[in-house]
């Protein structure tokens, strides 16, 4: 086999076609404090320039050789489309991440919402779609150039008060439901427009039905027909991202009609192998915090290594990476990675 | 007086309301259990805390989930209302006042919900900022409470290292105030390091840890009395 370049490779493995070894990338947040050290930015300004952010998500690429680069970096792209106001902290030092300042929704009564009729041009999509073009010519040759959006459990999260959508999930999932089904049309409208720009994939974070929160029983008869809707129409190879407690629940996600699911360092690999056999796309599932920021290089040889042993089809974090790695361990990892054959 | 029989019914009932997060049941069964003649602090320890401490464990165990819980929790405090009124004097031996909040930029406030509950059901004051709470604000509402126990979420290692302003801040200007911190990321470890009083990894192990605190805290404070009063 002639030496394949990272985008070939990612390409390659989402088509079901054999690769040397699992590439090493994500479709959640990549940017690092080294990167951004690098381009000499600061952390609340990459999230507002589009320039600044498609620099910052190459970075990881271009020093460490994670093989993809993957905008945005925060979770309320949505949300402030749809209204909601967001905070940057632009006044912090800190690595403080956007949140939602003002929710659309305070209570059961203000449910009825109408969406706008031109999301795709309002907040931060029209910047998103620079960005994502920006990434594309810099380093889309080489490196799969990818976006994410958020599944609709989670961005209802993002839009209304949490307490509410998670009790009135059991008390009124018709009334949930219509909501969701707004939702998804956002979702769906919103990755038409990635995937125009040009993303070679996108990922669906629906962290908000973590089993850690939320029963697999509601994840299935609630969620799942949402997230079947979506995937039926990204036409981009997609993943399905669930964080937390997800072993009872792979056999829906592998249902979405999502290309691959993400799990992160809660879910036995080796068991999901498993249940779902050896063609199934299993991303995974090294945490991002304890072992690549935290660990000592020696850990972070041993967890890469058994997340490959366990049979993961791609090596990728539980979450975001975590900005403040340490480029010892980066570049750890991917050396384990780059060694290891089958 | 009600019958033991009679009362035993009562408090099964109250049990079984939150247990099943049925909020009139919980009203209907606290309402008969004044009208019955009970203590209030009977029925509500015996009743609809014992059914909390079933939800916990249920919670554990994964038969209940966090909507679950929440549901259960509005049961409660649904008999709470009626019975609270009633109450004449916690037999805790404390009675605390509490500032809670999730530290600024983290958003996660579910695991600081349900400690916060806790605080309720036992009888504390509760002083509830939210989340992402900026983190001078700790200080000033707690000057403004005069509370004893200041509580810190947070659920992020970046967010994590503002308590660590907060703590020395409020210790700079209260030194006597309790501190308590949580949340995934956080350990016994971080707490000492950061100097906080206490740590806990669940919410019944915060509401043990405040009372064990508050307690000495009393403690101290009556010590200073006496020796002024002699
Ligand atoms: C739900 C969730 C969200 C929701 C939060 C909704 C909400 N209103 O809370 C949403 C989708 C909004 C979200 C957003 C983000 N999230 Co999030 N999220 C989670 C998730 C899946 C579950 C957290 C949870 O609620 N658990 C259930 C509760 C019951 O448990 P708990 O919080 O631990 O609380 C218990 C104890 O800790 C303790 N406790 C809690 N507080 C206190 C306080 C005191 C005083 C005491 C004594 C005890 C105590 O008692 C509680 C009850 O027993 C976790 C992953 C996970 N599985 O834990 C990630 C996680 C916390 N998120 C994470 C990240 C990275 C983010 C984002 C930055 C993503 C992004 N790119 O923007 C944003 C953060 C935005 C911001 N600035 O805040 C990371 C944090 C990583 C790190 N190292 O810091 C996690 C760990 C995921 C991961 N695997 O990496 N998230």
């Amino acid at each position: 086999m002639t030496t394949l370049n990272s985008r070939e490779r990612v390409l390659k493995l989402f088509a079901g076609e054999e690769v040397d070894r699992p590439p090493c990338f994500s479709g959640m947040g990549n940017v690092t404090t080294e990167g951004l050290k690098s381009l000499n930015q600061k952390f609340a300004a990459t999230h507002l320039d589009a320039k600044m952010m498609a620099a910052a998500a190459a970075s990881t690429y271009k020093l460490f050789g994670f093989e993809g680069a993957v905008a945005p970096f925060d979770l309320c792209i949505e949300a402030e489309a749809m209204g909601c106001e967001i905070n940057v902290y632009a006044h912090s030092e800190d690595l403080l991440y956007p949140t939602i300042k003002k929710k659309l929704i305070h209570n059961e009564a203000e449910m009825e919402i109408a969406i706008p009729s031109d999301i795709t041009t309002r907040g931060r999509v029209p910047l998103m779609v620079e960005a994502i073009k920006l990434m594309k010519k810099d380093i889309g040759a080489e490196a799969v150039v990818g976006s994410y959006v958020l599944g609709p459990f989670t961005l209802a999260g993002q839009v209304m008060e949490l307490n509410d959508l998670l009790k009135l999930s059991f008390k009124k999932p018709d009334k949930i439901g219509k909501l969701l089904d707004q939702l998804t049309d956002v979702i769906i409208q919103v990755a038409g427009q990635y995937e125009k720009a040009g993303v070679d994939f996108i990922t669906v974070r629906e962290m908000g039905a973590t089993s850690d929160v939320l029963s697999p029983r509601v994840f299935k008869s609630l969620i799942l027909p949402y997230l079947q809707k979506i995937f039926a129409k990204i036409k981009v190879p997609s993943v399905i991202h669930i964080c937390g407690k997800t072993n009872d629940i792979v056999p829906s996600m592998a249902d979405s009609g999502a290309k691959a699911i993400s799990v992160d360092q809660k879910n036995d690999v080796a068991e999901t192998r498993k249940k779902l056999g050896p063609k199934a796309l299993v991303f995974g599932n090294y945490d991002p915090y304890n072992v690549l920021v935290a660990g000592t290089p020696d850990q972070v040889r041993q967890t890469i290594r058994k997340c490959m042993d366990d049979g993961v089809s791609a090596v990728w974090p539980g979450c975001d990476i975590w900005p403040t790695v340490p480029a010892e361990n980066f570049k750890t990892m991917m050396d384990e990675v780059r060694k290891y054959r089958r | 007086m009600a019958t033991e029989e009679k009362k035993k019914e009562l408090l099964a009932k109250l049990k079984n309301a939150v247990i099943s997060y049925d909020e009139d049941t919980s009203k209907e069964a606290a309402q008969e259990a004044l009208d019955a003649g009970m203590e209030a602090n009977d029925a509500i320890f015996n009743g609809l805390v014992s059914g909390m401490v079933e939800v916990g464990r249920m919670f554990e165990a994964q038969e209940y989930f966090v909507p679950e819980l929440l549901m259960c929790a509005d049961a409660l405090y649904a008999g709470l209302d009626i019975l609270k009124p009633h109450v004449k004097q916690l037999d805790l031996g404390v009675k605390g006042s509490v500032v809670i909040g999730t530290v600024e930029g983290d958003v996660h406030d579910i695991g600081k919900n349900i400690v916060k509950m806790m605080f309720d059901v036992a009888g504390f004051t509760v002083y509830d900022l939210g989340r992402d709470v900026p983190l001078d604000k700790f200080v000033a509402e707690q000057l403004r409470t005069d509370s004893d126990l200041v509580c810190l979420s947070a659920m992020m290692t970046t967010t994590m290292t503002g308590m660590k302003k907060v703590i020395d801040d409020l210790r700079a200007k209260n030194p006597n105030v309790k501190i308590m911190i949580g949340g995934a990321p956080v350990s016994q470890d971080v707490a000492d390091k950061y100097g906080a009083d206490g740590y806990a990894k669940d919410a019944t192990n915060a509401l043990k840890d405040a009372i064990n605190m508050i307690a000495s805290l009393k403690k101290m404070k009556d010590e200073v009395e006496a020796k002024k009063a002699k």
